[in-house]
């Protein structure tokens, strides 16, 4: 048990990092759904780090670590699958990769080159060509689409779509554990600001308790999420991606009611975290779904003491 | 990062499990009961006598007070496979965790002489007097005084919710000195010292678990004081940041939790309602075992304590929460005259957020430290 990087993951995330601080801030005139990363993509993808999970110095959880970080940036940029569900895959696929869960519009499906169908069990790739797709206006704050045309679907084997899945469970769980650390952030910075009753609003007890709890719940899917790439373990990964979904669940209500009205607006940008996040409660079944993996794959046959 | 255990980790946990295997009785699932209750009193000195032998009651303790210096692991580990056990040194814990420990840093020799030993040898129980009828989350505002008398001095007050005073033979006390914080003296206070009244309490939690303590004109001598007067509050807190994460009751709740869903399993109860209700304890478990672990780590790499401890602490209060509530609703059979652990856990499990301090003030700490957000007026 050793909770510190090694120095090549380490200078892998400082390099991340200080890319990532690049694109830190929201531009001024900015007010839309969503802010696309299409220069951070580019940047990422001359660095060759859509690839560190192959790497051994690095693994997944490097890039566990990569998607996390770069999911509290406010703007979209499809990553997770990227980095840490491609890799898993016997053949080299293009990305962007992109999600279709039962017909359903999904993030980034309008720009992806890789589909990943799910349906029930089964687990197939697609490789759309442009008019078998088209983007699809939401409130989610990333680029929406949905499938328009007839793919031609190639199925995973079973052990690969297992293994596939709980990959993706991964991949949401980092995620969300970036987004819900930014969106206490901004969250700290508004409540250490705004006055009202002529004191900040963050000295109020009632919603300095609500952050607390806040922040334990993002720092357990954070640790969570890191295990379950480490191991990349089904269980694990149900157990991340449950307490990710439950816990983005309850963070969102709460940043936006402390956010006010302001919370509201487009101008304020909240929602490019919350509303990423929404995008996310539902995929993979949501959290009926991580429930019943977590009672496959952790309660079944599994000594209740730790090995 | 590395989340699996190493070779020495992994076989210093099968000791410990060996040993548990081989010395806890068959029906020690209902002497669990009653953390305090005379039967798991007797039952612990001996357990306590058995792993100082086997060199398992002190391990990270230094060799000169018969430990074998391990690192903070090996105690957590400890501490884990006990809790998860039903916790079978009862309050002895306490003596291995800080109170041994807190006087090797700040007793005398004599005081060190006296009461170190007995604790290595796993003979002697202790009680932690901090808690007044006036005086719980606010310690500070404590009222039980030690006035100066003769050589030494002579304590009047009251203490309550004292947990094992009924059977402890020393007490850690907290009394005041003088007026104020800094005003806080402490007391190691043979419980057998004229003028001191026990009163257990009966509570829904166990028998023989919490007490009232009356202080009578009991004199004690100038050489009962540890450390100087005023200088409790400084002590307490290095003592107690020894703990850091507290107890590791993770890893009971989440035994329970396996148990639970195992009576459901073979009931064919195990429906939608309860996978998601056991599911959600279950990750909420987990997350508080990573929270605790990561803390373990940064002691050992030497870091001072953070307010990531307190984080821990309130999650491991949400999953206890958690596992008890599931046991509720989905095996309430657990809590009349069921399976006699989850009894015991429930029992336990209801405290967490109370004992040791309130979940509420660790939010308050969260809020201030961790998150910095602007302090509440005073
Ligand atoms: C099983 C058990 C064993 C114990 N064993 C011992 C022992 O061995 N020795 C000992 O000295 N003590 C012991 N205690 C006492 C324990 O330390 C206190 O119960 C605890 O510190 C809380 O104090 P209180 O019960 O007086 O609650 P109070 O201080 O009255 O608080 C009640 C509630 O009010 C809220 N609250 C209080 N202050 C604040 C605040 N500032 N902000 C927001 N909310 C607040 C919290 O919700 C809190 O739970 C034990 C308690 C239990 C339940």
């Amino acid at each position: 048990m050793d909770f510190t990087l090694t120095s090549d993951q380490a200078a892998l995330t400082g390099a991340i990092d200080r890319m990532a601080t690049q694109f830190e801030s929201i531009p001024t005139e900015f007010d839309g759904f969503v802010l696309e990363g299409r220069e951070l993509e580019q940047e990422l993808e001359n660095g060759q780090y859509f690839d560190i999970a192959a790497i051994p110095e690095m693994g997944p959880i490097a890039a566990a670590l990569a998607v996390e970080r770069l999911a509290r940036l406010p703007c979209a940029v499809e990553v997770a699958l990227s980095m840490l569900v491609r890799p898993q895959l016997d053949i080299e696929l293009p990305r962007p990769f992109a999600l279709v869960e039962a017909g359903r519009p999904g993030r980034f499906v309008a720009s992806a080159r890789t589909l990943l169908i799910v349906a029930d069990d089964s687990i197939g790739i697609a490789h759309p060509s442009p008019d078998d797709v088209e983007a699809v206006e939401s409130l989610y704050a990333y680029p929406m689409g949905k499938v328009t045309g007839a793919l031609s679907i190639r199925a995973l084997p079973a052990e690969d779509a297992a293994r596939v899945r709980t990959w993706l469970r991964v991949a949401c769980a980092a995620e969300i554990a970036g987004l819900l650390q930014a969106a206490i952030d901004v969250t700290v910075e508004h409540l250490s600001v705004r006055k009202q009753f002529g004191r900040p609003l963050g000295s109020f007890q009632a919603l300095r308790h609500r952050m607390a709890e806040c922040a334990v719940l993002a720092g357990g899917v954070r640790r969570l999420a890191l295990k379950a790439a480490w191991t990349g373990d089904a269980g694990d990964a149900a157990l991340a991606a449950l307490h990710a979904q439950e816990s983005a669940t309850r963070v969102i209500y709460d940043v936006h009611q402390m956010f006010g009205a302001m919370g509201m607006t487009l101008e304020m940008s909240l929602h490019l975290w919350t509303y990423r996040m929404k995008a996310l409660l539902s995929e993979l079944g949501g959290r009926g779904a991580q429930a019943a993996a977590v009672a496959q794959y952790c309660f079944d046959n599994k000594p209740a003491r730790i090995d | 990062m590395d989340f699996d255990w190493d070779e020495e980790q992994r076989s210093f946990r099968a000791e410990v499990r060996t040993f548990l295997d081989a010395n806890l009785p068959d029906n020690w699932e209902e002497l669990a009961h009653g953390p305090g209750s005379a039967a798991q009193t007797t039952f612990s000195k001996q357990f306590c006598g058995a792993l100082a032998e086997a060199g398992l009651l002190v391990p990270h303790w230094p060799s000169e007070w018969g430990g074998r210096d391990a690192d903070p692991w090996t105690s957590f580990i400890l501490a884990e496979e006990m809790w998860a056990a039903g916790e079978p040194r009862g309050g002895q814990y306490m003596n291995v965790n800080w109170i041994g420990p807190t006087l090797m840093r700040f007793g005398t020799q004599e005081q060190q002489a006296r009461y170190i030993p007995p604790m290595a040898r796993g003979e002697t129980l202790w009680c932690q007097g901090f808690s007044e009828p006036e005086a719980g989350s606010d310690l500070a505002s404590l009222r039980t005084r030690a006035d100066r008398h003769g050589d030494g001095y002579r304590i009047n007050g009251q203490k309550i919710w004292t947990s094992y005073a009924g059977a402890a033979d020393t007490c850690f006390l907290l009394a005041r000195t003088a007026q104020g914080k800094g005003g806080i003296s402490i007391f190691l206070l043979p419980m057998d010292t004229p003028g001191i009244t026990v009163r257990q309490i009966p509570s829904i939690i166990g028998e023989g678990d919490i007490h009232e303590v009356f202080f009578d004109d009991v004199e004690v001598p100038e050489g009962a004081r540890l450390g100087e007067e005023g200088q409790a509050w400084d002590i307490v807190r290095l003592s107690l940041s020894l703990e850091r994460v507290g107890i590791p009751r993770f890893a009971l709740a989440s035994r329970m939790l396996h148990r639970a869903v195992d009576v459901l399993k073979k009931a064919g109860r195990f429906d939608a309602g309860a996978i998601q209700q056991s599911a959600k304890a279950h990750a909420a478990c987990e997350a508080t075992r990573l929270y605790s672990y990561n803390i373990i780590d940064q002691r050992c790499q030497g870091q001072p304590p953070g307010p990531e401890a307190s984080a821990a602490r309130f999650a491991t209060v949400n999953a206890e929460r958690l596992v008890a509530e599931f046991v509720v609703e989905h095996v309430p059979e657990a809590l009349a005259g069921g399976d006699a652990l989850l009894l015991a856990h429930h029992q336990r499990a209801i405290v967490a957020g109370i004992a040791s301090g309130a979940a509420e003030i660790q939010l308050n700490l969260i809020a201030t430290e961790l998150l910095q957000l602007p302090r509440e007026p005073r």
